[in-house]
């Protein structure tokens, strides 16, 4: 069972197809990872998810149901661009309309442990237009949180977090995909984080799907390097672009060589060439790295 | 209940969507600020009109070009304010007592309505909302329905303001239209309120987070009816004028609900 299926889903915006049939698969039980570009139809296709914007074609369903099944969208969390608060309203009193909305029982009890997941019971009191970006961050976590939903749809909800609340934000997610029952599908431009914990990914381009793969997938498609320090940086870099066709310097100022077999065999071949090496180490290239890699090789085609 | 791999999807009935949809709404009135205001304002505005017209009756007013004279009169009595009874000219007239009574309120719940449903918008908490919710009736209903009782208070506190300008500006409370009279006109305005909620919210959907859109949309379709409420609703209405009024808010809070409904359907929320 799969907790979104989406199949050949358009939506034009006058002239403008910002979704060019769209095929997504998130697995029950995912952190779905869904990336691409600024206006690629990330923020699109989840508000046509959750309802808040008619598609022009195709097939949307959640838990196998159609996506406007009322039983199903009641059991949906969201925060898309920002959380949906009065601003004049306090954050308790925020919390507890969402939990009027969501008919939810022991509502105060609710919110008292919604907020204190996210570290927020403090700041109940005050009104949400006196929040910080981050804090207000935290706060729609909290309410996307309530009433147990099966599905968060998540748009950018690293926006504005600090270290702590990130941590916070990695904790919360992995905790609650523990049953196998809830899914999450988060839209991030921070990487680096969303690699810590998505389990699945989805990079979307222009309206169009260009990949979904899981974590596993992700992480052999990603290539190894070896990453090198010599004496003479310039003099190893100019030697090894003889020999191979990938070398690089990266921002830690190491010199990458791409499509290496052994270090060993780049320590003999620079030693070879007058080259002494400081430091030597293999790893693999970062979802972001394969993310713009990705790209570019789209963009050359 | 209906399990699908496991998990469990409560069916909610109409009932129980809206219950919790009302709850919403009533939290937000009464949490907000926007009510408070609009039914103090319903409650000062009538004392200010009683008590500044009855200072300035008999002032005459002279226009410098024309010479023109205008005499400043006072209300005769304080139901003046809430109605005219039937056959006297000013029930239809276009004067002071006319324009400057509890009608007033039927403009007062376009601005409470307008920000009440574009507030969702603004603030984005009509995602929240529908993303929760597919069905958007209860939505409407919801709003219709408070709408409907946020605008009977204010429709309530007007009328005691009246009370309460009367007796500062020492104005008679005798009237030809009997309590019952103006018990029934005070039903029937309420009912009345009915079909003025619906046409606001209607002009609330479809300006959504414009809020001017649906101000000046809902101000001038009520203009049209605003018109007919003091012929509809005389001070000495009877049970006919309370059937009417209940009838074509009714018919109106259903008709217009159900197209209020089809945008929200048919139109992207955010």
């Amino acid at each position: 069972m799969n907790a979104i299926e989406i199949r050949k889903l358009t939506k034009n915006f006058g002239s403008k197809q910002a979704l060019k049939g769209l095929d997504m698969t998130v697995p029950m039980g995912a952190i779905y990872g869904f990336i691409g570009e600024n206006g690629s139809g990330k923020s699109t296709t989840e508000k046509i998810v959750c309802g808040l914007i008619h598609p022009s074609g195709g097939q949307i369903k959640l838990f196998g149901r159609d996506h406007t099944d009322a039983d199903v969208r009641a059991r949906v969390g969201v925060l898309i661009e920002s959380p949906g608060c009065f601003p004049n309203l306090t954050v308790w009193n925020n919390m507890m309309i969402q939990a009027a909305n969501l008919n939810i029982k022991n509502a105060e009890k609710e919110v008292q442990k919604a907020l204190k997941m996210v570290r927020m019971e403090g700041a109940a009191g005050n009104k949400y237009k006196n929040c910080s970006l981050g804090m207000k961050q935290r706060i729609g976590i909290a309410m996307a949180l309530l009433g147990d939903p099966i599905l968060l749809v998540l748009d950018e909800p690293l926006n504005g977090l600090d270290a702590d609340g990130m941590r916070i934000m990695r904790e919360v997610l992995t905790d609650i995909i523990k049953d196998g029952k809830h899914t999450v599908v988060v839209s991030s431009h921070l990487l680096g984080e969303l690699q810590k914990i998505a389990t699945h990914y989805g990079i979307i381009r222009h309206g169009k799907m260009l990949c979904e793969m899981t974590a596993d997938e992700l992480d052999s498609s990603c290539r190894t390097y070896t990453a090198l320090r010599a004496k003479d940086m310039n003099r190893a870099k100019s030697s090894l672009s003889l020999r191979y066709s990938r070398v690089e310097e990266d921002e830690a100022g190491y010199i990458r060589v791409y499509d290496a077999r052994e270090p060993e065999e780049i320590v003999t071949y620079l030693y070879q060439n007058g080259v002494l090496v400081n430091e030597i180490k293999t790893d693999k290239i970062s979802l972001e790295e394969y993310y713009i890699d990705l790209m570019n090789a789209r963009e050359v085609r | 209940m209906e399990m699908t791999n496991k998990i469990k999807f409560k069916h909610q009935t109409f009932c129980e969507r809206l219950k919790s949809m009302l709850k919403v709404d009533f939290r937000r009135m009464f949490t907000s600020s926007l009510f408070y205001i609009m039914a103090g304002v319903c409650l000062v505005v009538p004392i200010l009109i009683v008590v500044m017209t009855t200072m300035m009756d008999g002032t005459v007013s002279v226009d410098p070009n024309t010479g023109a004279e205008t005499v400043i009169e006072a209300f005769d009595n304080v139901w003046q304010t809430i109605g005219s009874v039937s056959g006297e000219g000013s029930a239809m007239s276009m004067d002071l007592t006319g324009m400057c009574n509890i009608n007033l309120v039927y403009f007062f719940a376009a601005v409470f309505i307008c920000i009440f449903i574009s507030d969702d918008f603004r603030s984005g908490y009509a995602k929240n909302l529908f993303t929760v919710r597919a069905n958007k009736g209860d939505y409407v209903a919801s709003k219709t329905i408070v709408g409907f009782i946020g605008g009977a208070f204010m429709l309530i506190a007007f009328f005691l303001g009246s009370m309460l300008g009367g007796a500062i500006s020492g104005l008679p409370f005798d009237t030809p239209a009997g309590t019952s009279g103006i018990v029934m006109c005070m039903i029937s305005k309420i009912f009345l309120l009915a079909v003025f909620v619906s046409i606001y919210v209607l002009a609330s959907v479809i300006g959504k987070q414009k809020l001017w859109q649906s101000l000046v949309g809902s101000l001038m379709i009520g203009m049209l009816f605003f018109m007919m409420i003091p012929m509809l609703i005389p001070l000495d209405a009877g049970m006919m004028n309370v059937l009417l009024s209940l009838v074509g808010g009714a018919l109106f809070a259903f008709g217009l609900g159900s197209a209020s409904n089809h945008i929200l359907k048919k139109t992207s929320l955010v």
